[in-house]
């Protein structure tokens, strides 16, 4: 017994050895095959404990089962440290370079001049305001008489305009739409919109476009004042320009509101410092309105006793070089993509 | 409008920097353009009166001075030919600076020591247009009763501080320099010293007894109002007068043509001087032109006048073109002993349409355009006898002929404080709203609420309340009225139905790499040509511009193609081949030419792909795109959008019941585009778009290398079609999905094969997708082979191969019965 016991023991050794140098998972495999198997010395040795009295037979049994446990053990801690060795070198082996560009879709832009029309417009809608339109081919009615611009009136010059004949213009600004929108309303109804749109004057050089991009409000209703306008403005052109702008109002003249104000924000390129882009004069002109003229609001079916409003009109190209810092007009119509990819 | 700051001081203390007094009047309305320090860069430039001018011992050319600058006697070397002993010219002394930053250092020419330099009015700085002639030659001479040792600034009013205005049209009465003195005594509260109007009159003739006025046509002319001037001496001007013209950039001439242009920017009426005897029978006559008169203005340029044009004449001859210009020949010269001095209003868009018309801006059409202040015009002519008896320039005949044949009433204007408080959002009080009036020169009368205010005749603009409350706004400050929110009801509608589809169509291209592009709405004849459209389109058939800007713009465009092949085109002239760009606008078009009534401007969307499909990077293939690249971007579009059933196909080029529009874009499709390479784009029967490849011809045409793929869709008729998602309960049962492919004639388009596999699977049929297309060695020549793959599902059940298998077997059929499609193994 004590020759089994040795014998036991080399194989134990042995085992644990060899186990212990196997340098993969499948060579561990096979060792456990060896080792452990139907046909390992272990299931000899086994079988050979019948031949043992039945005092030693248990004693010897014990010990086989210590060294089956201890290789069971060994092959345990062997298989997770070569799997984890495994995959650590897969994942070695697998390495790129992160530095290649990106596999992207290529994608589009939105002109500049879309992307402040939509934040001039999510300004008002979120103010509760609706979204007019209207032609572009306009009555000289609409243009200009209905908006207190008889003909031969002064303020004619101020607009340049195409002719379609003697009738029809190329809208000169988007003011006509306040016209379309009180002659389609009840008398008197509430009105809260924008308008934006393309109009045209007949001026062509590095400061003027001949077609640019205009936006028209029209507030009407019981007991609108001059106040309000200034909070509505005020409001918008800080959600545009952020809080820290500050904005001046100033007397001025438009044949279809009285009174009228043009509407200063201090200069974002130079913060009021004085630059080329506001003449040194560190304000710059940003928009245009004015209480509702009472012979406009007469001339579309509303009474100036019963009802008042206020009107405005921006421009949008303006607001998109001071937003984007852009220095030349002409950009916006040459639709150059190195400009457009920009935005 | 200029005015400088020390001719306004004559009227109103001003205690402000002109910074202060700029923004003062910007936010009271007189909007200020501009400062101008005049004489800034010039210094230590002082008057000396020659005393001795000596050859140069050494030099031919170079004169040897001696020059009293009162302080002391300089000597000074010049070059200069013009100066004669006893001139008074400018000199700049040692450590002085010329106009150009020239520095004055003592100098020693040819062994003399020279102690400064004559100036020229160059290097004074002064603008050449102010200068006459003879003074810009050399040396710029002084007059001769110039202070000697005076600081040239002085001397030329220099030292002054021009203001440049930006007047609103509403404010004819700040065309004036005393206007401007009116606001700021106003808005300083400070008081207004206005300009004597007292006059001698030594004459003993009257003017009544030396002519007549008539007035042929009231409409024309509303005053015309004379004086009449003896013994008149033309004579160069006094200092003061000069100075005064030349801060408001006026060249002095004389004293007859200066006063009359002083007292015109003093009070904003301009006044026309006519050699009385040279007027035939010394009468003046106001009437309108006949055909085709002629007239020689004082720019000796012969006028063709016409019917509509107002002239001054006397008996037989026009003598000057009212409100803009006089006439040559009865010009003021120094040979003019009697001068007629016209003070007159006329009828303010007659002047505008004159000047116009004949490409004449004067000072005075300027100011009439704007309407002059028409009870004022009898104090202007008295003002300006005022000044020519001051400046001993002539005696003033006795009495005023002022022909008015419809005297205008003064306006009143009926208001309450809360009428106006309720305008402006404000609670002023009834005191300081008359305080504000009042300094600007409005009579108020006060009955408990009621006010009324008479308006100042020079402010014809002030109408009704609207007007009287802007006038209280500005005085009491735009930044003093407080803010409120309006409260505003519910908003019906926020957006319109083609504007969210705008939106949609912007978003989704974005995601799909298209650039957005805004054209201008014009095109011209090159680029329709271009697009070689059939004589007969009516896409020829433009809406046009009566007085277009250039050659370029002289039409609207009926399409989008155009302002997008340009595009293309500028972008490829800049090497910039990789296009996918779109744009979405309106097109003009309208049956009747020209119109009469409103033309239709359809919203279209339109783009174009050109040159390569993705940016070159290792990771994408470097094909270009083609025709299936424009369509796939249509269908990503118009699924996006929801909508259904659209049909892309080619057209059906015999039918006979196209409508006219249709059969123009059908047209296109042959000439414009690749008649092989494009396609319509239907919904039902209804055309809503077209797509194609650009035809070679129009490439050449538009100067592109690279194919380009064109597509422009309808959008007023496609937001129809537009539909909302609704929800598709997920499957609970897995799908079976076969694979098909058949090899047929390369004649059978494969929506036909698609039909019909449609119409022959049943209600089973999931999805049909092609997923291959294949023409070459491996089938025989002159056929195709398309791969689809089926996929079946039973909402209920889980479906069996059994069940599917004669649905398969129907579709082989079918397709072999109908298009002799055969099975690809």
């Amino acid at each position: 017994m004590n020759k089994l016991k040795e014998e036991l023991n080399l194989f134990r050794n042995e085992g644990l050895t060899e186990l212990n140098n196997a340098s993969s998972e499948k060579e561990l495999n096979d060792l456990k095959v060896k080792y452990l198997g139907k046909k390992s010395n272990l299931t000899t040795f086994l079988r050979s404990l019948g031949s043992l009295s039945p005092e030693e037979r248990p004693l010897v049994g014990k010990l086989v089962n210590e060294v089956r446990a201890d290789f069971e053990n060994i092959i345990a801690e062997k298989s997770s440290t070569l799997k984890e060795k495994e995959l650590s070198g897969k994942l070695s082996s697998e390495k790129i370079d992160v530095t290649l560009p990106g596999r992207r879709n290529d994608i589009g832009h939105k002109h500049p001049l879309t992307l402040t029309l939509e934040r001039v417009k999510n300004s008002f809608i979120n103010m509760g305001f609706s979204v007019a339109e209207g032609p572009e081919i306009e009555s000289d009615f609409h243009n200009f008489e209905a908006l207190n611009l008889p003909k031969d009136h002064p303020a004619r010059d101020m607009q340049d305009s195409f002719y379609i004949t003697k009738e029809f213009l190329l809208r000169t600004h988007t003011s006509p739409v306040q016209v379309r929108t009180m002659q389609q309303a009840k008398p008197n109804s509430p009105i809260r919109i924008i308008a934006p749109g393309r109009v045209y004057r007949r001026d062509y050089d590095a400061t003027h476009s001949p077609v640019f991009n205009q936006v028209e409000g029209l507030v009407i209703d019981e007991d609108i004042n001059f106040s309000d306008l200034k909070a509505i403005l005020e409001f918008f052109l800080k959600d545009i320009f952020g809080n820290s702008v500050k904005v001046r109002f100033r007397p001025s003249f438009f044949p279809f509101t009285e009174p009228s104000a043009e509407v200063d924000i201090s200069c974002v390129m130079c913060n009021g410092k004085g630059c080329r882009v506001c003449s040194y004069t560190s304000w710059l002109e940003i928009l245009g309105s004015g209480m509702v003229h009472p012979n406009v609001l007469k001339m579309s079916n509303y009474d100036p006793e019963k009802v008042s409003g206020f009107a405005f009109g921006l421009g949008i190209e303006r607001i998109t070089m001071l937003l984007y810092k852009i220095n030349d007009l002409r950009l916006f119509y040459e639709n150059d993509v190195r400009f457009l990819e920009q935005f | 409008m200029q005015t400088s700051i020390k001719w306004l001081e004559e009227y109103v203390e001003i205690k402000e920097t002109p910074e202060e007094l700029a923004e003062m009047l910007t936010r009271a309305g007189v909007a200020v353009d501009s400062i101008e320090y005049l004489g800034k860069d010039i210094e230590g430039i002082i008057t000396g009166k020659i005393l001795s001018v000596d050859k140069h011992e050494n030099a031919e050319k170079l004169s040897v001075c001696k020059v009293d600058i009162n302080t002391e006697i300089l000597t000074i070397v010049t070059a200069a030919t013009n100066v004669r002993k006893d001139n008074i010219v400018p000199v700049a002394t040692v450590g002085g600076k010329l106009a150009d930053g020239t520095k004055m250092k003592k100098a020693v020419l040819r062994g003399v020591e020279s102690f400064g330099m004559f100036c020229s009015t160059t290097e004074l700085g002064l603008d050449a247009k102010l200068v006459s002639a003879q003074d810009r030659e050399g040396i710029y001479i002084l007059p001769d009763d110039t202070p000697i040792g005076a600081d040239i600034r002085e001397v030329l009013g220099l030292d002054d501080v021009v203001l440049e205005f930006d007047l609103t049209p509403n404010r004819a009465d700040c065309f004036s320099v005393l206007g401007i003195a009116r606001e700021i005594a106003a808005l300083t509260k400070r008081p207004l010293k206005k300009p004597s109007l007292d006059v001698k009159e030594e004459s003993s003739e009257n003017v009544a007894d030396l002519t007549k006025i008539t007035i042929a046509d009231s409409s024309i002319c509303h005053r015309y109002a004379t004086r009449i001037f003896r013994n008149v001496k033309v004579k160069p001007s006094p200092a003061w007068l000069k100075k005064r013209l030349l801060a408001a950039g006026m060249r002095p001439i004389n004293n007859i043509v200066d006063i009359t242009n002083f007292v015109m920017l003093e009070t904003g009426q301009p006044l026309h001087a006519f050699d009385y005897d040279l007027l035939e029978n010394h009468e003046i006559i106001v009437r309108k032109a006949d055909k085709d008169e002629k007239l020689t203005t004082l720019d000796d340029a012969k006028r063709t006048l016409n019917p509509d044009m107002i002239v001054i004449a006397d008996k037989t001859n026009a003598v000057g073109l009212a409100g803009v210009m006089g006439g040559l020949h009865t010009e003021v010269t120094e040979k003019t002993t009697t001068v007629l001095l016209e003070s007159a209003s006329f009828n303010n868009a007659n002047i505008r349409r004159t000047s116009r018309e004949l490409g004449l801006r004067s000072e005075a059409s300027s100011r009439f355009e704007r309407g002059v202040d028409i009870r004022n015009i009898t104090n202007v002519l008295d003002r300006t006898a005022n000044l020519l008896e001051a400046t001993d320039s002539s005696i003033t005949c006795r009495g005023i002929v002022d022909n008015y044949p419809n005297p205008i009433a003064p306006t009143e204007i009926n208001f309450t404080k809360d009428k106006i408080n309720k305008i402006l959002g404000t609670n002023i009080d009834q005191e300081t709203m008359v305080s504000f009036l009042k300094s600007l020169e409005f009579e108020i009368s006060i009955n408990g609420q009621d006010m009324s205010a008479t308006v100042p005749s020079w402010r014809s603009d002030v109408k009704q309340v609207a007007d009287i409350s802007e006038e209280i706004a500005r005085l009491y400050g735009y930044d003093n009225i407080p803010t409120s929110t309006p409260v505003f009801p519910v908003s019906e509608t926020a957006e319109k139905s083609t504007s969210s589809i705008v939106n949609q169509i912007k978003e989704i291209c974005q995601g799909i790499g298209f650039y957005e592009t805004i054209s201008f709405s014009f095109v011209n004849n090159r680029t329709l040509d271009k697009l070689n459209l059939t004589s007969d389109s009516n896409l020829r058939k433009t809406i046009d511009i009566l007085n277009p800007i250039t050659d370029d713009f002289p039409s609207l465009r009926t399409t989008l193609l155009g302002s997008l092949l340009e595009t293309a085109s500028s972008n490829s002239a800049k090497n910039n081949y990789d296009l996918k760009i779109y744009e979405i606008g309106a097109i003009y078009k309208s049956e009747e030419l020209p119109i009469t009534k409103f033309p239709v401007e359809p919203l279209m969307f339109g783009g174009l792909l050109s040159g390569r499909r993705h940016k070159q990077v290792f990771s994408q293939s470097n094909d270009n795109v083609d025709f299936y690249d424009a369509k796939g971007s249509l269908e990503v579009i118009l699924d996006s959008l929801k909508i259904k059933d659209y049909i892309i196909t080619v057209p059906d080029f015999e039918t006979s019941n196209q409508s006219p529009e249709d059969k123009d874009y059908i047209n296109l499709l042959q000439t414009t585009l690749h008649p092989g390479k494009s396609a319509i784009i239907k919904i039902g029967d209804e055309l809503i778009g077209y797509l194609g490849e650009v035809h070679p011809v129009v490439m050449n045409a538009f100067d592109i290398k690279r194919k380009t793929y064109v597509f422009e869709i309808f959008l007023d008729k496609l937001t129809k079609y537009t539909t909302t998602a609704v929800y598709q309960e997920l499957p609970k049962f897995p799908a079976i999905t076969r694979d098909l492919a058949v090899i047929l004639s390369e004649e059978i388009p494969a929506s036909a094969i698609r039909e019909a596999i449609l119409k022959s699977s049943g209600n089973l049929l999931e999805s049909l997708e092609l997923f291959d297309f294949y023409k070459g060695e491996q089938i025989p020549k002159g056929s195709k082979s398309l791969a689809f793959s089926l996929t079946f599902r039973d909402k209920n059940k889980t479906l069996t191969d059994a069940e599917i298998d004669p649905i398969y077997e129907k579709i082989v059929t079918n397709l072999k019965e109908k298009f002799n499609a055969a099975l690809r193994s």
